[in-house]
């Protein structure tokens, strides 16, 4: 008896700390979740940019739209409290610096913004406006993400 | 003074004068430099593979120097390092103030024997023992690169280190040690794309000071050769570049150039630390030269000794 009850607290823990990896209001694990999706959308571009698929315009534009659509919710994953804790890459400099962090996520919306206006159609269209899009990537990841160890 | 005491002063008279000869600085003479008409279109492809800007150009608001500004190379970054606080100097031509007084000797000194136009030697913080193993001829190009690069005013003060590290002199017997201009790793039948990835890497890129560990010394540990190391300015590893190395052994040779050129991982993942400022230089390079680097990389033997083997 005495040895159901505890397999019984372990399931029940282990059940809690489930829901809590899966329950969608930690804003930590949002925009982790967040970037996942912007990650894997970069994949095929980044593909298509390196040469090893050829360039297929509709895959492109639907990267596109993965960003931007990220782009519109992501500043706001970022609250006081949040700073550490649950394996966060965020750097401490999206607190201390706030408007350079939104300033650098606004580029990076522009770009996306600006490579959807331009619908390329080919790879020669393609590389300059998804240059600007995943510079941007880097340009904030310089600055406002650290990396933790796996 | 009796037998012995003097037996004893002759013994310590001569280990010192031995000691000096062990310690003296040892450079090259203007007369055995190559005949060389120096090109400084050529130098701009050293200073981009030797990556001088990562450490001497002046940082802006606090951070590191980006686009044009890698070009201003008043130092002042100052580099932390279990031996100390190494302020990185001024190597812009600025007469006083830089290194605009120079010859083409004292470069070729100072990055090929670290010794200072006056004949000090320069502490290790500064990788002369990779660039050790460049061609004369490139740092002669690179010399008159330099020499279109802006003066900037601003003398750096030199490092304050703790006993014994504080005594320069003794960094000659170190060089006795490590100091070596042979190439590291003896690919098996090497083609000219490998050779030229090996002296992009080895020699001006010097990719092994931060991806070899040390000893206790600070010397790189030849036989783990680009295996890894702990990351000198923190937490966590500096990547093993060798087959079997968990982060970049299943790259291919493309993935590797296209990470150079763009900073992006084969996952999509963006380039991060330190190395950061490493890929922007890498990415002013030409195409074939990433294309070198990454065939280098991948001809790579496993390390000849097992992770702390010493």
């Amino acid at each position: 008896m005495i040895k159901n009850t505890t397999h019984l607290v372990l399931v029940a823990a282990a059940l809690a700390m489930v829901s809590i990896a899966v329950a969608g209001d930690d804003p930590r694990h949002e925009r982790h979740e967040l970037m996942e999706g912007v990650r894997d959308a970069a994949k095929p571009l980044g593909k298509m940019l390196k040469g090893e698929s050829a360039y297929d315009a509709e895959v492109a534009m639907a990267s596109l739209a993965t960003f931007a659509d990220a782009g519109k919710t992501f500043g706001d994953l970022f609250p006081e409290g949040t700073e550490t804790g649950g394996g966060t890459e965020a750097a401490p400099a999206i607190w201390e610096d706030r408007a350079g962090f939104e300033e650098a996520l606004a580029q990076w919306n522009d770009a996306t913004e600006a490579a959807i206006a331009a619908k390329p159609a080919n790879l020669e269209e393609a590389k300059p406006v998804l240059g600007e899009v995943f510079g941007a990537c880097k340009n904030c990841h310089d600055t406002y993400r650290i990396e933790e160890e796996e | 003074m009796g037998r012995f005491a003097r037996i004893a002063a002759g013994v310590i008279v001569i280990a010192m004068l031995v000691a000096w000869w062990i310690t003296a600085p040892q450079t090259i003479a203007e007369q055995d430099l190559p005949d060389h008409e120096p090109d400084a279109v050529a130098g701009e492809r050293i200073f981009w593979a030797g990556g001088c800007a990562s450490c001497h150009a002046n940082p802006v608001n606090g951070k590191r120097a980006k686009g044009e500004d890698r070009l201003r190379l008043g130092g002042g970054l100052e580099l932390e390092t279990p031996f100390g606080v190494f302020p990185v100097p001024n190597i812009s031509p600025h007469d006083d103030d830089g290194i605009g007084r120079w010859s083409a000797t004292d470069l070729v000194n100072a990055m090929q024997r670290g010794v200072s136009p006056s004949g000090r030697h320069y502490y290790p913080a500064f990788p002369y023992t990779s660039y050790a193993r460049m061609r004369i001829e490139d740092v002669l190009d690179l010399k008159a690169y330099l020499d279109t690069l802006p003066a900037v005013e601003g003398r750096i003060a030199g490092p304050e280190l703790d006993f014994p590290w504080s005594v320069r002199r003794g960094i000659g017997a170190w060089k006795r040690r490590y100091l070596d201009s042979e190439a590291v790793i003896d690919v098996e039948a090497p083609d000219d794309l490998v050779e030229r990835g090996r002296e992009l890497v080895e020699d001006a890129g010097h990719c092994g000071e931060c991806h070899t560990p040390r000893d206790q010394f600070g010397g790189l540990q030849r036989d783990r050769w680009l295996a890894g190391a702990p990351n000198p300015e923190g937490r966590g590893q500096v990547p093993d570049l060798t087959p079997g190395g968990k982060n970049v052994s299943d790259w291919s040779a493309s993935d590797i150039a296209y990470y150079l050129e763009s900073g992006f991982t084969p996952d999509f993942d963006t380039v991060g630390g330190s190395m950061v400022a490493v890929q922007e230089n890498m990415a002013m390079l030409p195409a074939d030269d990433r294309a070198a680097i990454a065939a280098y990389l991948k001809a790579l033997p496993a390390p000849a000794a097992p992770p702390n083997a010493r």
